[in-house]
C-alpha cells in the first residue's frame, strides 16, 4: 500500500489546469442558443423554408407562370358529385365549370358541354357518354343525372394535381408559393445585406471618429428616419420602375438606418473598453483594431439587429407586393400572391390564407431565432 | 453565547448551461448575540452566496439543496415568501458592495429609508418616522441630514451612500446585519470611517454583523471572529487572535504571508499562493486547497478532510492536523 | 540628466469637459522623474487623478498642459503616427483583467499583437516562439495559448495582460492598478513577475495603486496625490516611516492593519469627510476643506512643493 502521507506531486499544469471546456466564442454561443427551444424551432423553419424555396422548383412539374385556364381556382380540397358511371368526381369551379376528378384525386379536364338551357338555368355536360346536368337556379347548385335523379356532393376529396389548388389563372399555387417564398427570402437578405456593409461602415467610422464627424452623420441618419418609409420606397420605385432590383434598393437604402445606429452605439461603448485602449498603447493600426477589436465584439448586436431586420424586409417587400407596386406578374412573391388572391377572397380564401401563412411562419421564425440569439449572446445570462 | 443565527450543512448550487456549480458545499457555523463574524474567501469561495442564502435573496438559477438555516427557532429554508419578507429588513438586513446599485435613483434617500421602517411599521406616524430617519442619518454621519434627506441617491458619493445603506440597514434595528463587501469599492479613507462606524452601531445596538470581505486587514480591525472559506467549504474558524497568531490550515498560512505588511523588508520577496482557485463546475475530489497546497499530501488529493478542534472555537480541515499525521519536515504544524 | 530618466514629467495638467462649459481638474501640474530601473508608485484615493495622469502619459489622452518627456523625447504634442515607434519603449498594464482582453481572441494572437503591430512578426504562427517562452515566464504552458480568455481565472488573465505588455522588452511600464481586482492569494503572484521582470531586464514601471503597503513594497519613490495634485513625494521607505503631509498621515492612518492586537491598539487617525467635487476643486491646497491642520492660509495660496530635508518633497504650508 502506498502511504498516503507521501507529498502530492503537483505540476503547474495541475495548478494553472482550465475546466471550462475549450470553446470559442462563437461555439459558446451556439450550446447555449440550442438549449432554447423555441430559437430552435425558428431555426429548423428558417432552414426548411430555405429548403422549400431554392430545392422545391426542382421537384414540381408546373411553372410559376404556366397558366391552365381550364383549371381555375381549384382549391386544395374539393367538394365532389359521383360520377354516375362512377368511375370518378366531378367538381363545379366558380365559373359553373365542371372539372373531371378522377378516383385518385388527380384532375381531368373540362367536361364537355352539350347545351345550355337558358331558361331553365341548366348547363349540360357530356360525363363520359352520359349527360349530367349542372342547375345553378339556386345555391348550393345541384347536379343531376340523366334520369333527372339529384346528385349530392358525397364526400370531399384533396387535390392530388395542385396540392395547394390553383389561382384565378390555373397557376400551381404551391410552385409560385417556392418561387414566392425565394424571391421574399432573397429580397430580405441582399437588402440586409446591403444594410449590413453600409450600416456597419457608416456606424463604424461614426462611432470610432466620435466628436463632431460623430454629430453630423447621426444627424444626417435623423434626418433619413423621418422621412416616411413607404413614402420613400414608392417614390424609389417610381424613379427606378417597378421590379425587383427597385425593392432591393428601396429597402436597402433605407433600413441601414438602425443598422447604423447600432454599430456606432457598439463602437461607442466598446472603444472606451480597456482591450481597446491596450490595442491603442500597444501601437496597432486603426485599421487592426477596427477589424480585430471592435467588430468582431459588436458582431453579437449586429447579428441580432439582422435577423430582426430580415422580417421586416420581407414584410415590407409583402407588403409592397401586396399594394401592386412590387414585382410584376407573371413572378410571384408573397405580397403579390396576397394581392392577387384579394379578388375572390370569399370563394377561395385559400390563395390568402397560404401565403399569409407562410408569412407569418417567416417572421415567426425569425423573430425566435433572433431572440434566441439575443438571450445567448447576452453576456450577463452567462454564468 | 447564545447564537441568534445556526447554519447547518448548507448546500447551495447554480444551475448553469455549463453544469452545476457547486458555489457551497456544506457549511455550518452559528453566530452569537452582538458578535462579529468574519468571513474571508476570495471571490468563488462561496462567501457571498452564504450570506445570499440566507436572505432568500439567490438568483433563480440558484438552488438550496441541503441544509438547515436557524434563526429564531424557525428554518429560514421552509418559511413563506410572505414570512421571508418580514424577516428581511426587519430582523435581518444587508448590505452589499455596490451601494449605487442597491438604492432606487428616483426616489430621495431620506423616503427609502423612511419607506423601510413604514414597510414593516405601517402604524406609525410619518412625522415620527422622519424624525428617526433624521437621528439615523446623523448617527451614521450624514452631515446636515436635513438638507441630504431629499437629497438623490446620484447627489451623494459612494462612501456617502454606503453611509445610507448601512442606516437603512439598521433603521429597524435588526437583530443581524449581513455586510458583503461594503468597503471594497471605496477608499482607504472612507473605508476606515465605515469600519469604525459598524464597530460603534455593533456596540450601541448589539446586533451581530456577519462581515463578508477578502481583506484579512479588514478582518483584523473589526472581527470577533472569522471564517476562512475555499472552494465552498468551510476551511478554518477561529477568534480572530487565533487566526492570525496560529493559524491552522496551510490556507489561511497563505493568505497571511502573501500581503505584504506596511513594514515588510523590500529585498524578502513575497510568498504567492501558487495557481488559480478550483472551479466549482468540477470541484476536486479531495481537499479543494490540495493542488495548490505546499504541504499537501497523496491523501489530501483523493479525501476531504473532516474538522479537527484545535482549541476552544477553533477548529480547522486539515490532515496535517490529525493526530496521525507525520511530524516531518514537510509539515508546518508538527515541527 | 535625460539618460538617466526614463520619464520625466513636467507640469503635467488634463482637464476634461464634463457636459456645457464645466471642467474636470483630472490632473493639475503633476511633475515628477522616474529614474531607469526604478519604480515610482503613485497612490491616491480614486478620482485623485492617479489613473488620468498615467492614461495622458502614455498619451492615451492628450495633453492639456505640461511636458512629459519619455527617454530624452518630448512625446507632449507628437502625432499618433508619431508616437507609434516609440510606443515599443513604454507599455501598459490595466486594471480590470477582464476589460482589459479580448475575449474573442486567443491568449496567442492576444500576446502576439504588439509583436505584429510593430512589424516584428507578421504572420501570427511566427510568433509564437516569442509567445511561448513568455507564456511559461508567466507562469502558464503552451497548451494555454490556444485558449480564449475568458475560459482564464482573474490572476491567470492579468498574468496574460502582463505578458501582453512585456513581449515587447519596453523600457517603461505603466501598471495601472494591476492587482486591486485579484484576489489576495494571486496579488503576490503578479507583484514577483513584476519584481522579477524589473531584476532581469531593467525597466522601469509607473505603479499606480490604492493599496498602500503593495506600493511602499514594490516602489522606490512614492508619489501621494490628491485631487489632481501631487502632495508628497520621496524615497517610500521615507514617506511610510516618517509621513509630512497631512493627508498622507491620515491615508497611512487608515490602513487596515492585519493584526488584531495592533489593530486593537490603533488610535482613530482617519480622515473626516469626503472628497471635493474634481469640477470644482478647493481654492489653495485642495486638502484644507479636510485637513485638521488647516490655516487660513491655506484655503487661498497653492503650496509649493518644497523640499523637506534629503530630497522629501511635501506640497503643504506646514513646511
Amino acid at each position: 500500500m502506498e502511504n498516503r502521507w507521501e507529498m502530492l506531486e503537483s505540476s503547474n499544469e495541475d495548478r494553472e489546469k482550465l475546466w471550462k471546456k475549450n470553446r470559442t466564442f462563437a461555439g459558446d454561443v451556439w450550446f447555449r442558443f440550442r438549449h432554447k427551444p423555441t430559437a430552435i424551432a425558428g431555426f429548423v423553419i428558417i432552414v426548411l423554408l430555405l429548403l422549400f424555396a431554392l430545392a422545391g422548383p426542382y421537384f414540381t412539374k408546373y411553372s410559376y407562370s404556366a397558366q391552365n385556364l381550364e383549371l381555375v381556382n381549384i382549391p386544395p380540397r374539393m367538394k365532389v358529385y359521383e360520377a354516375p358511371d362512377g368511375t370518378g368526381y366531378m367538381y363545379i369551379t366558380q365559373s359553373l365549370k365542371v372539372v373531371w376528378v378522377n378516383k385518385d384525386g388527380t384532375l381531368g379536364g373540362q367536361l364537355k358541354k352539350v347545351r345550355e338551357e337558358s331558361e331553365s338555368s341548366m348547363t349540360i355536360f357530356d360525363c363520359n357518354g352520359t349527360e349530367v346536368a349542372l342547375y345553378y337556379g339556386v345555391k348550393p347548385y345541384m347536379m343531376a343525372d340523366p334520369e333527372t335523379r339529384v346528385l349530392y356532393p358525397t364526400r370531399h376529396v384533396f387535390n392530388k394535381s395542385y396540392t395547394l389548388g390553383t389561382d384565378s389563372l390555373g397557376r400551381d399555387i404551391l410552385t409560385r408559393l417556392m418561387y414566392g417564398t425565394r424571391v421574399s427570402l432573397m429580397v430580405a437578405f441582399v437588402a440586409v445585406l446591403v444594410n449590413l456593409v453600409i450600416g456597419i461602415i457608416f456606424g463604424g467610422i461614426s462611432g470610432y471618429a466620435g466628436g463632431t464627424v460623430d454629430t453630423i452623420m447621426m444627424r444626417i441618419v435623423d434626418i433619413i428616419s423621418t422621412i416616411p418609409l413607404t413614402l420613400y420606397v414608392i417614390l424609389i420605385m417610381v424613379v427606378l420602375g417597378t421590379g425587383l432590383k427597385s425593392i432591393i434598393v428601396a429597402l436597402g437604402t433605407v433600413y441601414w438606418v438602425d443598422m447604423a445606429r447600432v454599430v456606432r452605439g457598439q463602437v461607442l461603448s466598446l472603444r472606451e473598453q480597456e482591450f481597446v485602449l491596450a490595442a491603442k498603447t500597444i501601437g496597432s493600426s486603426t485599421k487592426s483594431i477596427l477589424v480585430q477589436h471592435l467588430i468582431p465584439n459588436a458582431m453579437g448586436s449586429i447579428l441580432v439587429t439582422v435577423t430582426m431586420l430580415i422580417p421586416s424586409a420581407i414584410f415590407m417587400e409583402a407588403f409592397l407586393g401586396f399594394l401592386g407596386i412590387g414585382l410584376q406578374p407573371p413572378l410571384a412573391s408573397l405580397g403579390t400572391m396576397c394581392n392577387d388572391a384579394t379578388e375572390n377572397l370569399r370563394s377561395c380564401p385559400y390563395q390568402l390564407f397560404i401565403p399569409a401563412l407562410v408569412i407569418c411562419l417567416i417572421m415567426f421564425a425569425f423573430n425566435f431565432v433572433g431572440d434566441g440569439l439575443r438571450d445567448a449572446l447576452d453576456p450577463k445570462l452567462k454564468k | 453565547m447564545e447564537p441568534i443565527l445556526q447554519i447547518e450543512n448548507l448546500k447551495t448550487s447554480f444551475m448553469t448551461s455549463n453544469g452545476e456549480v457547486q458555489a457551497v458545499r456544506g457549511v455550518s457555523f452559528s453566530i452569537g448575540k452582538g458578535e462579529i463574524l468574519g468571513i474571508v474567501g476570495e471571490s468563488g469561495s462561496g462567501k457571498s452566496v452564504t450570506s445570499m442564502s440566507i436572505l432568500r435573496l439567490l438568483a433563480d438559477t440558484a438552488v438550496i439543496k441541503e441544509g438547515t438555516i436557524t434563526f429564531e427557532g424557525k428554518n429560514l429554508i421552509d418559511v413563506s415568501k410572505k414570512e421571508m419578507r418580514g424577516i428581511r429588513g426587519e430582523k435581518i438586513s444587508m448590505i452589499f458592495q455596490d451601494p449605487m446599485s442597491s438604492l432606487n435613483p428616483l426616489i430621495p434617500v431620506g423616503n427609502q429609508v423612511a419607506e423601510m421602517i413604514l414597510e414593516h411599521h405601517p402604524d406609525r406616524k410619518k412625522e415620527d418616522v422622519k424624525k428617526e430617519v433624521l437621528e439615523l442619518f446623523s448617527r451614521v454621519r450624514i452631515p446636515e441630514p436635513e438638507k441630504r434627506y431629499k437629497c438623490f441617491p446620484h447627489e451623494f458619493s459612494g462612501g456617502m451612500r454606503q453611509r445610507v445603506m448601512i442606516a437603512m440597514a439598521l433603521a429597524n434595528k435588526p437583530d443581524l446585519l449581513i455586510a458583503d463587501e461594503p468597503t471594497t469599492a471605496l477608499d482607504v479613507t472612507i473605508q476606515d470611517q465605515i469600519l469604525h462606524q459598524l464597530r460603534e452601531l455593533e456596540k450601541e445596538y448589539g446586533t451581530s454583523i456577519i462581515f463578508i470581505t477578502h481583506d484579512l486587514g479588514v478582518v483584523a480591525e473589526l472581527c470577533d471572529r472569522v471564517i476562512v472559506m475555499y472552494g465552498g467549504l468551510v476551511m478554518e474558524e477561529a477568534s480572530i487572535d487565533d487566526i492570525f497568531e496560529k493559524p491552522g490550515h496551510p490556507y489561511t498560512m497563505g493568505l497571511l504571508v502573501s500581503i505584504p505588511d506596511i513594514k515588510q523588508d523590500k529585498s524578502v520577496r513575497l510568498m504567492p499562493i501558487p495557481g488559480s482557485p478550483p472551479d466549482m463546475t468540477n470541484p476536486p475530489e479531495g481537499c479543494p486547497f490540495a493542488p495548490r497546497c505546499p504541504y499537501a499530501r497523496k491523501i489530501c488529493a483523493r479525501e476531504l478532510p473532516e474538522f479537527i478542534e484545535l482549541g476552544e472555537g477553533h477548529r480547522t480541515r486539515c490532515f496535517l492536523q490529525y493526530p496521525d499525521a507525520p511530524a516531518d519536515e514537510h509539515n508546518p504544524f508538527r515541527r | 540628466m535625460s539618460d538617466q530618466n526614463i520619464l520625466e514629467v513636467r507640469d503635467l495638467t488634463k482637464h476634461f469637459k464634463a457636459g456645457g462649459k464645466q471642467v474636470v481638474h483630472a490632473v493639475d501640474g503633476v511633475s515628477f522623474t522616474l529614474a531607469r530601473g526604478k519604480t515610482l508608485g503613485l497612490v491616491g484615493e480614486s478620482g485623485c487623478g492617479k489613473s488620468s495622469c498615467a492614461r495622458t502619459i502614455i498619451r492615451m489622452y492628450d495633453v492639456t498642459a505640461g511636458q512629459v518627456i519619455l527617454d530624452g523625447t518630448d512625446i507632449t504634442n507628437m502625432k499618433q503616427k508619431e508616437l507609434k515607434p516609440l510606443r515599443k519603449k513604454m507599455q501598459m498594464i490595466f486594471q480590470d483583467p477582464y476589460a482589459s482582453l479580448n475575449a474573442r481572441m486567443t491568449v496567442r494572437d492576444i500576446i502576439a499583437e504588439p509583436l505584429i503591430a510593430h512589424g516584428i512578426v507578421k504572420k501570427k504562427e511566427a510568433a509564437n516562439e516569442l509567445v511561448y517562452p513568455m507564456l511559461e515566464w508567466v507562469g502558464l504552458t503552451k497548451e494555454h495559448a490556444n485558449r480564449y480568455a475568458h475560459e482564464f481565472s482573474g490572476g491567470q488573465r492579468q498574468r496574460v495582460g502582463i505578458a501582453r505588455a512585456l513581449i515587447l522588452q519596453p523600457e517603461l511600464v505603466i501598471c495601472d492598478e494591476p492587482i486591486s481586482a485579484l484576489d489576495v492569494s494571486i496579488q503576490a503572484q503578479v507583484i514577483n513577475l513584476l519584481k522579477d521582470f524589473q531584476e532581469e531586464k531593467g525597466l522601469s514601471y509607473l505603479f499606480i495603486a490604492h493599496d498602500l503597503s503593495m506600493v511602499r513594497y514594490v516602489s522606490d519613490e512614492v508619489g501621494v496625490m490628491y485631487l489632481g495634485h501631487l502632495v508628497e513625494i520621496c524615497e517610500s521607505n521615507e514617506i511610510y516611516d516618517n509621513p509630512l503631509h497631512p493627508y498622507t498621515k491620515g491615508l497611512l492612518g487608515s490602513i487596515p492593519i492585519a493584526n488584531p492586537k495592533l489593530a486593537r491598539q490603533k488610535e482613530k487617525s482617519g480622515i473626516e469627510g469626503d472628497i471635493p467635487s474634481p469640477i470644482h476643486p478647493p481654492q489653495g491646497c485642495r486638502f484644507h476643506t479636510r485637513c485638521p491642520f488647516a490655516k487660513p492660509e491655506c484655503g487661498e495660496v497653492k503650496p509649493q512643493m518644497k523640499d523637506a530635508g534629503g530630497g522629501h518633497m511635501v506640497a503643504c504650508h506646514l513646511y
